[in-house]
């Protein structure tokens, strides 16, 4: 369960976020969207602990992200969209490291599955250098995997990886939800978020346009109830001033 | 189409120039620039920047360096080079362009020529540069008016790199036409082996025998090395190579303007010789460019050159990581496995056989003292040189792990886990080199020049080391990773886009700053160093009194780091990579 109440990031005079609520549930999957430099990336980053809110209040499973970060954060698995790896470590040590980052006792049976499902199995001593983009990325996701989150959030799932890969990403995600994870995927290709997600919260210029379900948002900004994603976010991006939190209806 | 190339190197130059210039707005740049431009000037135009002084070692004015002599020895620095030119490269040539220029250049209408001759343009930013920053250095050795020494060294600098590139454009026809790396250097190193055996050979016959004496009279080992240089078969052997440096060492404009003529017919001939070149050089350039980004990004990453680049090998960890335990353990352990890339394993391997060769005659010779003393003492010197110097090496801590600052903030750890996790790993292996130093110390010098009642001593003042030196690299340490945490840009000016004047100011206030703290930081363990010595002293023996002064010193420098651990975790936690990102 992922609460969002209030939460604002300025830079300077500028907010990159501004009084963005929201609540995740378990079994939810979250499409976060918007345009470039609408503050995507920087509300992944505050409701992963990486950067600290100006204003706000984050709970991640229950969890104050800024009274507790520490039970919070072992609830959550952030994926960013470039895979971020230690160059000099093997696919197994980064295993073996996260698993004592994140205490996981019984880490070495879950730790080969993943490698299994993931493809990886048959390269745990190669280093990043050795692997290409797809396969760091799927080590990326074998780490943050292996301390069963309840919250998961993806920033570009896709990027760089195979067709095959893209299926079993969707695939991943669609299983974790099922088992109960809340998870936000913050992503550009809006047919990805129209295929996986069941919520969708659009962002613009740092502030929220509107959040729902992806029936009741195309509801409010498409004329005909099967318009695509892609024509939503057009006029819901368009026609929304900057700081409307919910724009007309067309 | 060399106008659009140079309208892209004259645009990229001066971009870069607005772009520093207007960094300077921001006021600690501007001070920065100015602490850096004060430096350098004090370094290059400073009263004994360029005058000769008294004083001095023998340089070439004077009778024992004589100006055939210095053109002997510098030809024969540049035979050399040539040689290394020749012989240790293996690849096929390949100029090294940026991502960008291959990207748009490769694809382009552009002749192998063209883009030769705008590597050759761009190869003369730097060597314009260096020979500029050169001649202030070491005009002082020489005599002659500033100009020729600047146009000498452009010439030298200009032929050499010519020369190389020719060389790896010939190395590649040969390569072609089935000539393997190894024929070609036992062919190179046979020319230079026959040619050294002329020189021998002439030296037997007309010099006198070399005696005994001469190698304990060095004066005399220096004349007949000179005698060696300056006459007999070198003399011509190194001619080309005389022409280069001829026209640096001329002592006034007339002997310049008549060294020149040549020296600059030879640069027109390597520069007909590349030009005219028809080597593939595309792909290995392709190949050569996307190392040197690698390599970059590592730098950036990490924040040092050293062990840098692409990695190839997994390295061994140094002990099994458990997956329970105290989470800083696993950072400690991520970055000793970094720190290994420091020292290969050839080297680890040599390590107790070194240890054991330098100890053995070290033990042997003690009893007559000497070379034991001598090793001793440099062990000793040594290991006081790694307390400021082993950080600067050893940089497997928040330095290299900036870059990647957004996984650390990601992790379930409190600020101080994080810091002492990351400045572990540096603290053991520099800690670890200086107990090896130690103990070679005062191996050596148990029956040094001290005799037999200074061994005690010896032996409680390596102790009273050994107790000291890992906690003050911990407080040391724990100062140049709060920097890092407080200004990383400066720390770690790869990582961003500052580089240039500013960065050598950054750099010497940062050293500043953490000389000032370490002072303040010991001002507390050294008094009470002092007072428990002291006391020691007069109430027993001097040997222990040290042991005991340096254990309560090093207690109280223990309380300062738990301080200091809590007051950097702190800072850690507070750490706005957002805000470090944004420009």
């Amino acid at each position: 369960m992922i609460e969002v109440e209030h939460l604002t990031k300025l830079y300077g005079n500028i907010a990159a976020v501004h009084d963005l609520s929201f609540v995740g549930r378990p079994g939810e999957v979250m499409g976060l969207v918007g345009p470039n430099g609408a503050g995507k990336t920087t509300t992944l980053r505050c409701l992963s602990g990486i950067i600290p809110p100006t204003r706000g209040r984050i709970r991640v499973g229950g969890h104050d992200l800024g009274a507790d970060p520490l039970a919070a954060k072992r609830q959550l698995a952030l994926f960013p969209d470039e895979p971020r790896l230690f160059d000099y470590l093997t696919v197994w040590q980064h295993l073996v490291f996260t698993a004592r980052i994140y205490q996981v006792a019984d880490f070495a049976s879950r730790a080969r599955s993943l490698l299994e499902q993931l493809e990886l199995a048959d390269r745990p001593h190669a280093l990043p250098g050795e692997l290409s983009r797809g396969m760091k990325q799927k080590l990326v996701i074998a780490c943050g995997l292996l301390h069963s989150p309840r919250v998961l959030y993806f920033d570009e799932p896709l990027t760089g990886l195979d067709p095959l890969g893209i299926r079993r990403m969707k695939d991943t995600i669609h299983r974790l939800a099922r088992e109960g994870a809340a998870i936000i995927i913050s992503s550009h290709l809006l047919h990805l978020v129209e295929e996986v997600c069941s919520h969708v919260l659009i962002l613009h210029r740092g502030r929220r346009v509107t959040f729902g379900t992806l029936d009741e948002v195309t509801r409010q900004f498409a004329a005909a109830p099967d318009a695509s994603l892609e024509e939503v976010f057009l006029r819901a991006t368009e026609v929304s001033p900057a700081g409307a939190d919910t724009p007309p209806r067309p | 189409m060399i106008n659009a190339l140079l309208y892209l190197q004259w645009h990229s130059f001066r971009n870069r120039a607005r772009a520093r210039l207007r960094r300077l707005r921001q006021p600690k740049y501007l001070l920065a620039a100015l602490v850096g431009a004060l430096y350098l000037s004090l370094i290059l135009l400073g009263p004994h920047a360029s005058a000769p002084s008294s004083g001095r070692p023998p340089d070439i004015q004077s009778p024992a360096v004589s100006p055939p002599l210095a053109e002997m020895l510098g030809a024969l620095l540049l035979l050399v080079l040539t040689l290394g030119a020749w012989v240790f490269p293996g690849e096929r040539a390949a100029l090294v362009f940026g991502e960008a220029e291959i990207a748009f250049l490769f694809p382009a209408p552009v002749t192998r020529r063209t883009l030769i001759h705008f590597k050759l343009a761009r190869s003369q930013v730097a060597i314009l540069l260096t020979s500029f920053i050169f001649t202030l250095l070491f005009n002082r050795h020489r005599s002659g008016p500033f100009w020729t020494a600047a146009i000498g060294w452009w010439l030298v600098l200009s032929i050499v790199s010519l020369h190389r590139l020719g060389a790896s454009f010939a190395r590649t026809m040969l390569m072609d036409r089935g000539i393997t790396n190894w024929q070609r250097r036992l062919a190179v190193l046979g020319l230079a082996a026959a040619a050294g055996a002329a020189v021998l050979v002439w030296a037997w016959q007309a010099l006198p025998p070399m005696s005994q004496d001469l190698w304990t009279d060095l004066p005399a080992l220096g004349r007949y090395y000179q005698q060696v240089l300056t006459a007999g078969p070198l003399l011509w052997l190194l001619y080309p190579f005389r022409l280069v440096v001829r026209p640096y060492l001329a002592p006034d404009a007339a002997s310049f303007a008549l060294a020149a003529g040549p020296a600059l017919l030879l640069l027109a001939l390597h520069y007909a010789w590349v030009v005219r070149a028809d080597v593939a050089f595309e792909e290995s350039s392709v190949e050569a460019s996307r190392r040197l980004a690698e390599k970059l990004a590592a730098v950036r990453r990490e924040g040092s050159g050293l062990g840098s680049g692409a990695l190839t090998k997994a390295r061994r960890p140094p002990f099994a990581l458990r997956p329970v335990g105290p989470p800083y353990t696993a950072l400690l352990w991520k970055n000793l496995i970094g720190a290994s890339r420091l020292f290969s394993s050839r080297f680890i391997l040599a390590l107790p056989v070194l240890l054991i060769a330098m100890l053995l005659p070290a033990v042997d010779l003690a009893r007559r003292g000497g070379l034991s003393a001598a090793v001793g003492f440099a062990a000793a010197l040594f290991c006081g040189y790694t307390v400021f110097f082993g950080p600067q090496i050893v940089r497997q801590d928040f330095r290299a792990d900036l870059a990647l600052a957004d996984l650390l903030k990601l992790y379930p750890l409190r600020g101080w886990q994080v810091v002492l996790g990351e400045v572990l790993a540096p603290v053991v292996v520099i800690s670890a080199a200086q107990w090896l130093l130690i103990l070679v110390s005062v191996t050596c010098l148990w029956h040094g020049p001290a005799g037999p009642t200074g061994g005690g001593r010896i032996a409680a003042l390596g102790l009273a080391a050994a107790l000291a030196l890992p906690a003050l690299n911990f407080v040391l340490l724990l100062i140049i990773n709060a920097a890092a945490l407080l200004l990383p840009a400066w720390v770690n000016p790869a990582r961003g886009s500052a580089r240039g004047l500013e960065v050598m100011g950054q750099q010497l206030l940062l050293a500043l700053g953490q000389f000032v703290v370490l002072l303040l930081a010991l001002a507390l363990p050294a008094g009470v160093f002092a007072t428990v010595f002291f006391l020691g002293t007069v109430l027993g023996s001097p040997a222990w009194a040290l042991v005991l002064a340096t254990l309560v010193a090093a207690l109280g420098l223990a309380g300062e780091m738990i301080l200091g651990l809590l007051l950097v975790g702190r800072l850690f936690e507070r750490l706005d990579i957002g805000h470090e990102q944004t420009p």
